[in-house]
């Protein structure tokens, strides 16, 4: 009797992905190894760390197959070379013009495709619906203006001396791209130079909404606290219920259930400074192929799998993380929860800067772009903090 | 004197330390100083660019000013490390079971990550729920919370110097013990004996005495102050405005957020001249009088 040949083992791919976006690819990988032949083997990269990390190992020619990455940075990587073209493996894939386009526009660099989403996230505007119904307001309506913002925030801070209308993170550039810009993005505004002929904080009305942010803090309308506040502040801000709005990203919506449960919200896009003006900053993750991976071939099927109806609706829906499929809004998981309708909305007519040197001039402490939020916001400095800060970025963007 | 043989002899007990001295000091440093003449970016390419990037260091007034602002920081925090670490030396310098368990606590944050005991401060200086704060509130010290970072740079800058104090001055105190308990007994005793105070035999004997470990440790508080980086990464993050930017942590920031690996290198060399410089003179000064 011959002996049975064994079936053939698939191969092992590795992936990297930051830690803060652990959670859902966990999942992802999960769903992916469960029923593929082929195993995708996940390491996980502390955030902050992620950027240099694979900058080395890219130099070093010690690279992942698979790399999920804070979608801001694919410029830097896909002009230095470091990434795989995916354009002409995926023309003809069904799902690629039905995803997030803010994700595909960063995966984008010179007509050349170079990801596909990973785990996005959009920024909404929260407001504590306690509080609302306190202050005399409609609890089940959100502000639809700045102006409303500003004046629904001076309702709420007459409740107390403990109680504040509105929440900015003061020293962190990364939060107030993700929830300010928005606001000028709602009126039009261009904000982030795309290249060295591009200016940088143009159009719109930029200078109205720094106005009412700084309205809000000269009337003690955010706690003092906002002006050294960072990323780690800036999250936990809303749940011990003392504060009346703030935008955030809507995985809070999540976050909330944990971490104060009791807490009735609701959330709306950010608007901008008229009626029917509304945006949102799309971010996440982009799924790449790195140059010189060992199994991209088998890494563009997890690629193209992880756009199909079944991760994004029993993965992502499911967990209730939103898709990146902006087909997928109304799935039968989030049919019963309005707000994760409202915020998978938000993908559709979400914004995301593409720009080289990011870092410099928006995440830094010492970027020209939190630089500007600060002398506006605290000191009221702002027609100079807006011609300053436009100055520097150019001469960021013009660096080689 | 020495045998051609004997000197080749001596050469093979130090050429394992030489190597690894060559491998893991000079080459880099070697290496550090090469990127340092290029335009040398952490997503690969280089340019070579002479001098370039240390004329550019020269008109960088971020640069200036980080190193003024670590400097502040060093010569405010030493003295206060040096004196509260020999303070705390004095009072448990004994070997009575109470002394021990003293200098144990103290010498606990010590063993801390430095990380982990920034981010600890963090959260005691946070303005609405930290417990720094309210302990200064409760103590009428201070009538409402003050916004520790981000806000003025002179209270992020002593935020900062009191949760290094809190984690450092054991180390210090270690040592000073150490120096104290070297000292025979028998001349702190004639001291006594001869009618000399407390604090006339602290002055006049075992300060001396512990001349060359006040050194050892003065020059290390200063060294690791001159080098901080974490703290203020964590604590306040530069704010407000750059003003609370170390020198370490500016290179950081040129050559990991900004990329620029060539123009990282070239303020390391230029730092660690500055250092080198300041420790030589220091100990120059310091032997000159010791031999007076």
């Amino acid at each position: 009797m011959a002996a049975s040949v064994p079936a053939m083992a698939g191969t092992t791919l590795s992936m990297w992905v930051r830690s803060d976006g652990e959670e859902l690819t966990r999942k992802i990988i999960d769903a992916w190894n469960a029923g593929h032949d082929n195993k995708i083997q996940l390491t996980v990269i502390p955030s902050p760390q992620m950027v240099t990390k694979f900058a080395t190992a890219a130099a070093a020619g010690d690279v992942p197959d698979i790399l999920s990455i804070d979608l801001i940075f694919m410029p830097d990587f896909m002009k230095a070379g470091f990434m795989t073209d995916i354009t002409d493996k995926m023309k003809d894939d069904p799902n690629i013009g039905r995803v997030s386009p803010s994700h595909i526009k960063l995966a984008t660099y010179k007509d050349r495709l170079y990801g596909v989403p990973g785990t996005p996230d959009v920024s909404v505007l929260l407001w504590n619906k306690d509080l609302f119904r306190k202050a005399g307001l409609d609890p089940e309506k959100g502000p639809t203006t700045m102006q409303e913002v500003y004046e629904d925030a001076k309702k709420i801070r007459a409740l107390g001396p403990d109680i504040y209308g509105y929440y900015i993170a003061g020293n962190c550039g990364g939060c107030n791209i993700f929830t300010v810009a928005p606001m000028m993005w709602a009126t039009g505004a261009h904000v982030v130079p795309t290249s060295a002929d591009d200016e940088a904080l143009r159009d719109g009305d930029i200078k109205g909404v720094l106005e009412i942010l700084h309205k809000m803090w000269t009337e003690g309308l955010m706690p003092e606290a906002v002006r050294g506040a960072g990323p780690s502040e800036f999250h936990s801000a809303f749940y011990p219920g003392k504060l009346g709005m703030f935008a955030h990203g809507n995985f809070q919506i999540g976050l909330i259930k944990n971490k104060a449960p009791n807490l009735d919200f609701g959330i709306t896009f950010i608007p901008g400074l008229k009626e029917g003006e509304v945006s949102s900053f799309a971010g996440g993750d982009v799924i790449s192929i790195p140059k010189r991976a060992k199994h991209p071939d088998d890494a563009i099927e997890f690629l193209k799998w992880v756009m199909t109806d079944e991760p994004q609706i029993e993965v992502y829906a499911k967990g209730n993380f939103l898709p990146s499929r902006t087909d997928l809004v109304n799935n039968k998981y989030f049919k019963d929860n309005p707000k994760l309708i409202k915020a998978a909305g938000a993908v559709a007519i979400a914004q995301t800067p593409w720009t080289f040197h990011f870092n410099d001039m928006v995440n830094d402490a010492s970027s020209p772009w939190l630089k500007m939020i600060q002398r506006s916001v605290f000191d009221g400095q702002i027609d100079d903090s807006i011609v300053e800060a436009r100055k520097r970025m150019r001469e960021i963007i013009s660096e080689e | 004197m020495y045998s051609t043989k004997s000197k080749y002899v001596g050469f093979a007990y130090i050429a394992p330390a030489l190597l690894f001295v060559a491998a893991f000091t000079l080459y880099p440093l070697g290496q550090l100083f090469w990127m340092s003449l290029h335009n040398w970016s952490l997503l690969g390419g280089n340019k070579f660019i002479g001098f370039g990037n240390y004329l550019r260091a020269y008109q960088d007034p971020i640069f200036w000013s980080a190193l003024f602002f670590t400097f502040q920081y060093t010569l405010y925090l030493t003295p206060i490390l040096m004196i509260l670490g020999y303070l705390f030396a004095l009072l448990t310098s004994g070997t009575a079971g109470l002394v021990k368990l003293t200098r144990g606590t103290i010498f606990i944050p010590v063993v801390i990550g430095l990380g982990s005991s920034s981010l600890l401060w963090v959260w005691l200086f946070q303005p609405q729920i930290g417990l720094f704060n309210r302990l200064l509130v409760d103590l009428h010290i201070i009538p409402k919370p003050l916004v520790w970072f981000g806000a003025d740079a002179t209270l992020g800058l002593w935020g900062v110097i009191i949760s290094i104090t809190w984690k450092v001055v054991g180390f210090g105190m270690i040592l000073f013990v150490a120096g104290i308990q070297s000292i025979p007994a028998e001349i702190i005793e004639g001291a006594e004996i001869d009618g000399a105070s407390y604090w006339q035999r602290v002055a006049r004997i075992i300060v001396p005495l512990n001349y060359r470990i006040i050194l050892l440790v003065t020059l290390i508080s200063a060294i690791g102050s001159m080098l901080a980086f974490e703290q203020f990464y964590i604590m306040t993050t530069g704010a407000p405005e750059n003003q609370t930017i170390t020198s370490v942590y500016w290179i950081y920031t040129n050559s990991f957020t900004y990329f620029k690996l060539g123009y990282g290198s070239t303020l390391s060399i230029m730092l660690m001249i500055i250092i080198v410089a300041g420790t030589s003179i220091q100990i120059a000064l310091t032997r000159r009088r010791s031999l007076e």
